[in-house]
């Protein structure tokens, strides 16, 4: 019943100095539905730099999920390629923040951080401060032996952030890790995101439907097509960090490119 | 025509009154279990002592709480409720261990789904009891041979309880494990057994209580102990009171286990918001 998917991602560790953290090449994925094949997402390019932080935004059912998906070694691709590289052959590869609550409810909040820790065999001494740190960092540590029913959906979701970073991936992969929170915790959430990312300069692929999340988080903004899902446009984003959700917001620049994005993606929800 | 006077409706708190004796016995839950059987006690007891009912077949409760007090007294009931327990217990864990085994198996792995889930779908409407001559041809009969029918039994309320408890798990854990790239064992251990205990709980009180029925059948054959062996006895000798003793041993036999079950799912799975019971 779990997938599995054959491993198509390219471990050849090898990079030359100018080589991308991810290369992403002609990558496409069908799916079968019924007798009818649909695309999900087709010839997409991509190069993302080592501690870049990429936001992708598209119109819902683009593919965008599937492209995460693939990245995480979830699924297969049916064209093309994607090569990750692999600084340290000890990391994993990627850790994926998924949307919904994706904690075991059946763990203490600290045995679910340091489960990708743990699941490799990593030494106690070295979970508990891998662990401990990301706890402090997302503000869990007085929830570290709660279970995750105690706590709320903001929490659960720092809870997911904390697993992630914890694991010390090579990228780190969010599908709309904020999508089902609140206005406030949302921002909350944004924030804590881009300290705990400064502090460790991950490589990040973030996929939202809110052009400001995009902004506020990204070095890059890349729309997306609806289905088959194509990299439509690219936004470099300037706004100097660290940054805050809502200075960012009064920025007269963040209404402009918020609505140039919007003009893009609106064609591709409305169609032609 | 008339005018409608306007009228104002106004809402306020209830005067606050201590509750009465009513309202305390209302909210006593132990208060409030115990009616019931104690109604229909008395309504028993009545209607026996009119002759409404036939003594023969259902004696005055207070008789039957007087031929407790002899059983009790000379000790013996209790041997044969450990007999019963004994032969219950060895049976239960015989079988809910490889009915957890295969569940899990099973609920992994659609290629060994395909391939036993035929044979155990085939097997599992023969009502159990009537394997027991078969079952004593095969192992005697002696105690195996109860140990044996009862873990048959077991197995299947079990194996189906984890089975659909495995299937069940919302796929995000499964997800979260690949990415983590958990192996088979890691995931078995980490998310399927987790993942399918309150069905695995689920599965064993129903084999408990499947347990019981085929031990206190099972029992009328090739012993002289337990407590469904007192009730076949008192049934060729025609003491109905003692049958009834027996018969509310076994009762409270049966709601013990449970409660035990229930004990045990409580302790092994404190990440539970409530619990049901």
């Amino acid at each position: 019943m779990s997938s599995d998917p054959s491993t198509t991602l390219d471990r050849t560790g090898l990079s030359p100095p100018a080589f991308p953290k991810i290369r992403v090449r002609g990558l496409g994925k069908r799916f079968q539905v019924g007798k009818a094949w649909v695309e999900a997402i087709k010839a997409i390019d991509l190069d993302v730099q080592a501690g870049e932080f990429i936001c992708i935004v598209g119109p819902s059912g683009c593919g965008k999920t599937t492209l995460l998906r693939i990245l995480a070694d979830l699924e297969a691709p049916t064209e093309g390629e994607a090569t990750i590289e692999q600084s340290d052959p000890s990391n994993p590869l990627s850790s994926m923040i998924f949307q919904e609550s994706s904690i075991l409810p059946w763990m203490s909040i600290r045995r679910n951080v340091a489960y990708g820790l743990a699941l490799r065999g990593v030494s106690e001494a070295e979970i508990d401060k891998s662990v401990d740190r990301f706890l402090a960092l997302t503000g869990l540590d007085r929830f570290a032996d709660a279970y995750p029913h105690q706590l709320s959906g903001g929490m659960k979701q720092r809870a997911s952030v904390a697993r992630a970073f914890a694991n010390n991936p090579e990228i780190l992969l969010m599908d709309e890790p904020f999508a089902a929170l609140d206005e406030q915790n949302k921002a909350l959430l944004q924030e804590e995101l881009l300290r705990i990312w400064s502090e460790t300069r991950k490589t990040v692929i973030f996929i939202t439907h809110s052009i400001d999340e995009a902004l506020v988080l990204g070095d890059r903004v890349i729309v997306m097509s609806r289905r088959p899902g194509r990299l439509k446009a690219e936004f470099k984003i300037d706004f100097p960090r660290p940054r805050r959700v809502y200075d960012l917001k009064a920025n007269p620049e963040f209404g402009r490119i918020g609505r140039e994005i919007w003009t893009l993606l609106r064609e591709e929800v409305v169609g032609p | 025509m008339t005018v409608q006077a306007r009228s104002l409706v106004r809402i306020t708190a209830p005067r606050q009154t201590g509750p009465t004796l009513l309202d305390r016995m209302r909210r006593s839950s132990l208060l409030m279990a115990i009616l019931a059987p104690l109604a229909i006690l008395i309504v028993w007891e009545g209607l026996t002592r009119v002759g409404l009912l036939d003594q023969r077949f259902f004696p005055a409760p207070s008789s039957i709480i007087v031929s407790m007090f002899d059983l009790v007294e000379s000790g013996r009931i209790f041997i044969d409720a450990a007999w019963t327990i004994g032969r219950m217990l060895v049976g239960f864990v015989l079988g809910a261990v490889p009915g957890i085994v295969f569940g899990i198996l099973l609920g992994l792995s659609p290629t060994v789904r395909a391939f036993l889930q035929p044979v155990i779908a085939a097997l599992y409407p023969v009502p159990k009891i009537a394997l027991f001559p078969l079952i004593m041809m095969i192992f005697g009969i002696g105690e195996a041979s109860k140990w044996a029918i009862v873990a048959i039994a077991v197995f299947f309320q079990v194996f189906y309880s984890t089975l659909a408890g495995v299937v069940n798990i919302d796929r995000i854990y499964l997800d979260v494990a690949s990415n983590f790239k958990a192996t088979r064992w890691q995931l078995c251990r980490t998310i399927a057994i987790p993942g399918a205990l309150p069905f695995i709980f689920t599965g064993c009180q129903l084999g408990i209580g499947m347990a019981l029925v085929i031990v206190v059948i099972a029992e009328n054959f090739g012993t002289q102990v337990g407590l469904g062996y007192l009730i076949w006895q008192s049934w060729q000798v025609f003491e109905v009171r003692d049958m009834f003793v027996y018969l509310l041993m076994v009762s409270l036999l049966g709601y013990g286990s449970q409660m035990a079950i229930l004990r045990l799912q409580r302790a092994v799975i404190p990440w539970k918001k409530d619990d049901a019971g």
